[in-house]
């Protein structure tokens, strides 16, 4: 079990409210992720859920149960951190045992509960080593490790990959949404990259300056942004987004077309540029559009590859159905 | 010349000064101890000056090893030395444990916290036995002297009067005594050097991993646990270094001794240097001898003894 909940949750550090007002409901099994800039309150609210930090107002429920009030390791959650803080003089045994030992489970029982998740994570030939001798992806394998032996009702995340090389990332991605499909235990995961969120979520919720700009499913946020922030938050590459009087046209203060949803032709179009440069990925190619006369430049993702060069004219049509329309307060209109 | 041997020879003269400031002296205290030396003699006029010619091989060191003080000043200087170090260790991981913490006027208790460390040791030395251990005079004579009024006030008071009636008389202790004086001595040193042990715990404090910490609540640690397998490992070094400096300065323990008993039965391996000195060179050399060998079994056996319990 592992059903979160957070009613109207505040947090302020002295006069500055990090978090304000803030309801969310995260239903057991989920993998839920906070994305949103650095700095938006993403680890603060992370580390309230955990009880590292006192609530200023509100309250936090697990499993029905209030544990505004409960110290952190009687909540039944795990937490990853983006420093792994393991233990440095410790083994990699010793690392993985330790909540267990503070629990006073008996030595026998221990070892094969670290065996098993040695096992599960491939780390049996390390369990003798201290931190200090492994690679930035085995140390985050016993962070985890430490975290799965619990056995928590909630798994929790602090941007874990932000700390490892580019392949890496991935493979442990991969790693770690298995391990959710595989327990189908609650997580709650936080990242400042949309990659990640769009990729392992079944829930994201963004989040600019403590307050949840919108909350759902990563396709939810890709097809129907609440508003223009979340529109230029989700999807790479980011949405093209213009105003005045050409989008006046559509009856929009602002209107948003992702690069993946224009047709480009070098005969003729609704509008008209002049290609910028050029990033051909093989699969796709990114192709800058200038001088649209929609104020900023345009991004178009067409797939395969095309014969243009720097300079060339081109023109850009929406597909059908695809635009998103902004009011001046920057709201999503249907 | 090439890039690297400019630095080389720009940092010839400190080495080579370095050297000779510890050759030097090291030598001389070997060649003295394996010769007659005296400074004052007039049977043998000879052995006032130090020459080859009056090798005495490890005779000095027969000598020493026979004389009445020698056992008694090796015990000594252990005594002294591992209850210094025992007791600063301790009060300083409390102490530095303790005001690590944010608190009001933290920066005046640690001005004060410090400050012992920068009383001269004569003068510790001499407030501690004269003002504060004196049985008499001192603190410790107005206490036991207070205490013992009011116990004496107390029997005189019916009912109760019985029950303390059976209580004894507090007695002064003299720190003077030949079986004391080195406790007076271990407590002085330690009063003057837990504040060096709190310096370096504290810097070393500041520098604990706080996600660690944070790691260790959400496993359930409590406040003991987390300072048993976290605090106390990350102080194994600074711990190590605070054994490994205060050896080597307590070892040498000159003033207080001197002070405190002049000697009387509690003498160290300097102080006896210090005796042998007076006349026979030969033979606080050879002491001196001794007094080396005896610092670098200490040493090694403490940092092996500190580098095993801490670091699991
Ligand atoms: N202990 C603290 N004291 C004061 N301000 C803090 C503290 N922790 C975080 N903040 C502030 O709260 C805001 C949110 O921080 P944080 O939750 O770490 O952001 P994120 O994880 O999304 O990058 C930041 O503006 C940060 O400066
Ligand atoms: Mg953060």
């Amino acid at each position: 079990m592992g059903r979160i909940v957070l009613e109207n949750t505040t947090k302020s550090f002295g006069d500055v409210q990090v978090i304000p007002p803030l309801n969310l409901t995260i239903e057991d099994g989920e993998f839920a992720v906070f994305v949103g800039p650095s700095g938006c309150g993403k680890s603060t609210l992370l580390r309230m859920i955990a009880g590292l930090e006192d609530l200023t107002s509100g309250k936090i429920v697990i499993d029905d149960k209030d544990v505004t009030e409960v110290p952190p390791a009687q909540r039944g959650l795990a937490m990853v951190f983006q420093s792994y803080a393991l233990y440095p003089h410790m083994t990699v045994r010793k690392n993985i045992g330790f909540p267990l030992r503070m629990e006073k489970m008996s030595q026998s029982e221990i070892d094969a509960k670290v065996d098993a998740a040695a096992k599960s994570l491939n780390l049996v030939d390390y369990l003798d080593r201290k931190p200090g001798q492994l690679s930035g992806g085995q140390r985050q394998r016993v962070a985890i490790g430490r975290a799965i032996v619990r056995d928590p009702s909630a798994f929790l995340f602090d941007e874990p990959l932000s700390n490892l090389d580019a392949a890496l990332r991935v493979g442990m991605r991969l790693e770690i949404s298995e391990m959710h499909q595989r327990m189908k235990t609650t997580m709650i995961y936080v990242t400042h990259d949309q990659v990640e969120a769009m990729t392992m979520a079944d829930k994201i919720v963004v989040l600019q300056a403590g307050v949840i700009e919108q909350v759902g499913s990563p396709l939810d946020l890709y097809h129907k942004p609440r508003n223009i922030f979340v529109a230029g938050f989700i999807g790479s590459p980011k949405m093209n987004i213009f105003s005045g009087e050409e989008a006046a046209k559509f009856d929009a203060h602002s209107v948003g077309i992702r690069p993946e949803h224009l047709d480009v032709s070098t005969e003729g179009g609704i509008w008209k540029g002049t290609v910028g440069v050029a990033e051909h990925l093989g699969s796709d190619t990114f192709i800058h559009v200038h001088d649209t006369g929609l104020g900023d430049m345009f991004t178009v993702r067409i797939s395969g590859d095309i014969a243009v060069t720097h300079g060339d004219t081109i023109y850009l049509t929406p597909h059908e159905g695809r635009m998103h329309r902004f009011d001046a307060q920057g709201m999503r209109i249907e | 010349m090439s890039d690297r041997r400019i630095p080389r020879l720009l940092q010839t003269p400190a080495v080579v000064l370095l050297l000779i400031w510890m050759l030097v002296p090291l030598s001389m205290t070997l060649y003295f101890s394996f010769i007659r030396y005296v400074l004052n003699s007039l049977r043998r006029p000879e052995w006032t000056k130090p020459s080859i010619e009056n090798w005495r091989g490890f005779g000095n060191y027969e000598f020493v090893l026979n004389s009445k003080d020698f056992l008694l000043a090796i015990q000594n200087s252990l005594l002294i030395v591992c209850s210094i170090l025992f007791l600063t260790v301790i009060l300083g991981v409390l102490i530095a444990v303790l005001i690590n913490k944010a608190f009001p006027g933290q920066g005046i208790v640690r001005v004060l916290l410090i400050s012992p460390f920068f009383v001269m040791p004569a003068v510790n030395a001499v407030l501690w036995i004269n003002m504060i251990l004196d049985p008499v005079l001192g603190l410790q004579g107005v206490a036991v002297e207070g205490i013992n009024g009011l116990l004496d006030a107390l029997r005189m008071t019916p009912v109760i009067g019985n029950f303390f009636g059976m209580w004894p008389e507090l007695q002064p202790i003299s720190f003077r005594a030949t079986q004391t004086s080195a406790w007076a001595v271990i407590i002085m040193v330690t009063w003057q050097w837990t504040p060096f042990a709190v310096l370096i715990f504290m810097t070393s404090l500041q520098s604990e991993d706080q996600q660690q910490k944070e790691a260790a609540i959400l496993d359930g640690a409590s406040t003991w646990s987390q300072f048993r397998f976290l605090t106390l490992p990350h102080l194994g070094r600074p711990i190590a270094i605070v054994v490994m400096i205060q050896a080597i300065f307590h070892l040498s323990l000159y003033a207080e001794i001197e002070i405190v008993s002049r000697g009387n039965g509690n003498k160290n391996l300097p102080y006896l240097i210090g005796e042998f000195a007076n006349n026979n060179i030969g033979a606080a050399s050879a002491t001196g001898i001794f007094a080396v060998i005896l610092a670098n079994i200490v040493a090694i056996f403490l940092l092996r003894m500190v580098g095993k319990t801490l670091m699991e």
